[in-house]
């Protein structure tokens, strides 16, 4: 059984991260973090040794609900964990919504947090 | 440079010099000067390999200059046989630019999935049938076809060969032979405003004069795909291929042997980080540092092209014709532009480390303006004498030199230095993309705006323009000179 968070570079990103840490904490569950932002997680305070961070690299990984659904798959994830925040239409419909694509298409259970909750 | 390259990676560093500090940061480096334990390269017979390599593949530079300048020459012959009006004229010119842009974005998929040299071999040949065909065009809709396919060569070499250079020298010549490429492309234009002068001081009369100016290109494309076709693969594509033992023996062939056994390492390093630099594209644009830093490549490749360098390298000569020189004369005088061109990119190039770029990028601009405005001015209030034409020929000149001493090739090494490795393919093909449009877009209008308003007025409109390029250059472009990429990413997404 394991874990996993998919962290992006935003405030949900890092809700998500604590979240996660906790909840792997509460079930005594190892916990992956998938780092969606383009640059290092390391300085963020709850990563520490017990978690094993993996980073998005290359073309395969451009899209990051792909990479999340591989590494659900790769790592025989239980439970993922994402950060929502309410986006605009506009915002939707340019850039697409991440976390929406993820609650649809995961395949084990999502436990989402709210920023603003 | 005024339309130069888009290689993914690039570095500018000459040797000798300060090679750009971000380029030495500790993290995976910058640009492909990963400075490693390498042993030095000795002397050998591979050295000799290789400077017949960086020969052959900067043809693909010469030849992007070539034809890109020569219809500057070629235009006014061009225009009475076909009978172009100003928009016709606009369309002519920009469709290469546009084709280009096109180009650019497919030469770099294209190269990765087939090679380096299979990519530049296939290119030869489509600068070959481009140029044929356009010389041989009955009609200005055949010629916009042929254009076409000229600039989808024009915008595929203008990404791979520097990328093919970068892979086949050794780190420590990898800055000067891509700087030497862009050279290449300003002397290419240079060239061909030469060429244009002589042929038409001796076919002059000869209503199809421009085809002999077009067509002088095919030599240095056959030069081009005679000499790939011997030329090797590039080795880190061939290791990135799982083709390891050919890439060793390609090393072989131009390095030393100690350093070719040994090089494989970096080789590899490199081949890692070109897929780091591949992992981030749109979904990314949701963080808003990365969404500012796109903005900002964006503008300052918008800001290089609307300074209308391009305009002069395009229609250079018509220019000074409309100034007051004969056909004659103008097609001369046009290899001032030319020169001060060269001249300027080579001063740029030396002097590229030495200031601080933001510094350089106002200063570049205010020198801009006020070459536009002394043009404006002197076609609007000089009296026409035999005075007017020289005056504005030598303000242009001056144009021309103070735009590629600063923003012409400060431009392409922001933009290689401002994005993090992560989204660094994304982001320097979308902003490289948006730059071409813009050079097509000036290029489509200028004939139009001249015809309509003036020389005048036009460079009053590129002075304004410019105004505002200052204005966004002031309030958006960080300083990133003597940062390493870490504290520059810090500040960025702080």
């Amino acid at each position: 059984m394991s874990i996993l968070v998919a962290v992006t570079d935003s405030p949900e990103g890092s809700k998500a991260l604590v979240a996660a840490a906790d909840e792997a904490q509460l079930l005594g569950q190892k916990l992956y973090v998938l780092n969606l932002a383009l640059r290092s997680l390391a300085d963020l305070p709850v990563v520490d040794a017990g978690v094993e961070i993996i980073n998005r690299k290359g073309r395969g990984d451009r899209d990051p609900v792909h990479a999340v659904l591989d590494e659900i798959e790769n790592l025989k994830i239980d439970r993922l964990v994402i950060g929502i925040k309410r986006r605009s239409a506009v915002g939707k419909a340019l850039l697409g919504s991440v976390s929406q694509r993820l609650l649809l298409e995961c395949p084990v259970p999502v436990v989402a947090v709210k920023v603003d909750a | 440079m005024l339309v130069c390259p888009a290689p993914r990676q690039m570095t500018y560093d000459i040797p000798g010099d300060e090679r750009f500090t971000m380029a030495s940061s500790s993290a995976p480096a910058h640009t492909s000067d990963t400075p490693s334990n390498l042993p030095p390269d000795t002397p050998g017979p591979h050295v000799s390999r290789l400077r017949l390599i960086t020969v052959v593949a900067t043809f693909g530079g010469l030849l992007f200059g070539y034809d890109t300048g020569v219809i500057n020459g070629a235009l006014e012959p061009m225009t009475e046989q076909l009978g172009l009006t100003s928009t016709t004229e606009g369309i002519v010119v920009s469709i290469l630019i546009f084709g280009a842009a096109i180009g650019a974005l497919l030469g770099g998929r294209l190269s990765d999935s087939f090679g380096r040299r299979h990519n530049i071999i296939w290119l030869a040949g489509l600068f070959i049938v481009g140029t044929i065909g356009c010389s041989l065009s009955p009609s200005w809709e055949v010629l916009t076809v042929f254009r076409f396919i000229l600039g989808l060569a024009v915008g595929g070499a203008s990404t791979t060969v520097p990328v093919y250079l970068a892979e086949v020298s050794p780190y420590e010549r990898r800055g000067s032979l891509v700087t030497r490429n862009e050279v290449m492309i300003v002397l290419g234009q240079f060239l061909a405003f030469i060429i244009n002068a002589i042929i038409f001081q001796i076919w002059g009369g000869e209503e199809h004069v421009w085809r002999w100016m077009l067509v002088v290109a095919v030599l240095p494309a056959f030069a081009l795909l005679f000499g790939m076709l011997r030329m090797p693969e590039s080795p880190r594509w061939l290791s990135g291929r799982g083709r390891d033992d050919e890439a060793r023996e390609v090393l072989h062939q131009v390095r030393s042997p100690e350093r070719a056994d040994a090089e494989m390492d970096e080789v590899h390093a490199l081949i890692e980080e070109e897929q780091e630099a591949q992992t981030g594209g749109w979904s990314d644009l949701a963080v808003p540092w990365v969404r500012r830093l796109i903005f900002i490549g964006i503008g300052l490749g918008i800001v290089q092209q609307v300074t209308g360098i391009n305009s002069i390298m395009y229609y250079g000569t018509q220019l000074l014709q409309d100034a007051g020189f004969s056909a004659e004369a103008a097609i001369i005088a046009n290899t001032l532009n030319g020169l001060a061109s060269l001249l300027g990119i080579t001063v740029g190039i030396l002097l590229i480390n030495k200031i601080d770029r933001r510094r350089m990028l106002l200063g570049g601009y205010g020198l801009i303006i006020f070459f536009h405005l002394a043009v404006g001015l002197a076609g609007n209030f000089l009296p026409e004498n035999d005075f007017k034409p020289y005056a504005i020929l030598v303000l242009v000149a001056l144009f021309v030199f103070f735009m590629q001493g600063t923003l012409g090739p400060l431009v392409w090494l922001m933009l290689a230095e401002i994005f993090p490795l992560k989204i660094r393919s994304f982001a320097m093909g979308t902003c490289v993309f948006v730059l071409w449009i813009t050079n097509a877009l000036v290029a489509f209008a200028f004939p139009q705006v001249v015809s309509a308003l003036g020389i005048g007025p036009t460079f009053f409109i590129f002075a304004g323009i410019g105004v505002l390029s200052t204005i966004f250059i002031y309030f958006f472009v960080p300083e990133t000179r003597g940062k390493t990429l870490e504290q520059f990413e810090a500040e960025m997404s702080a």
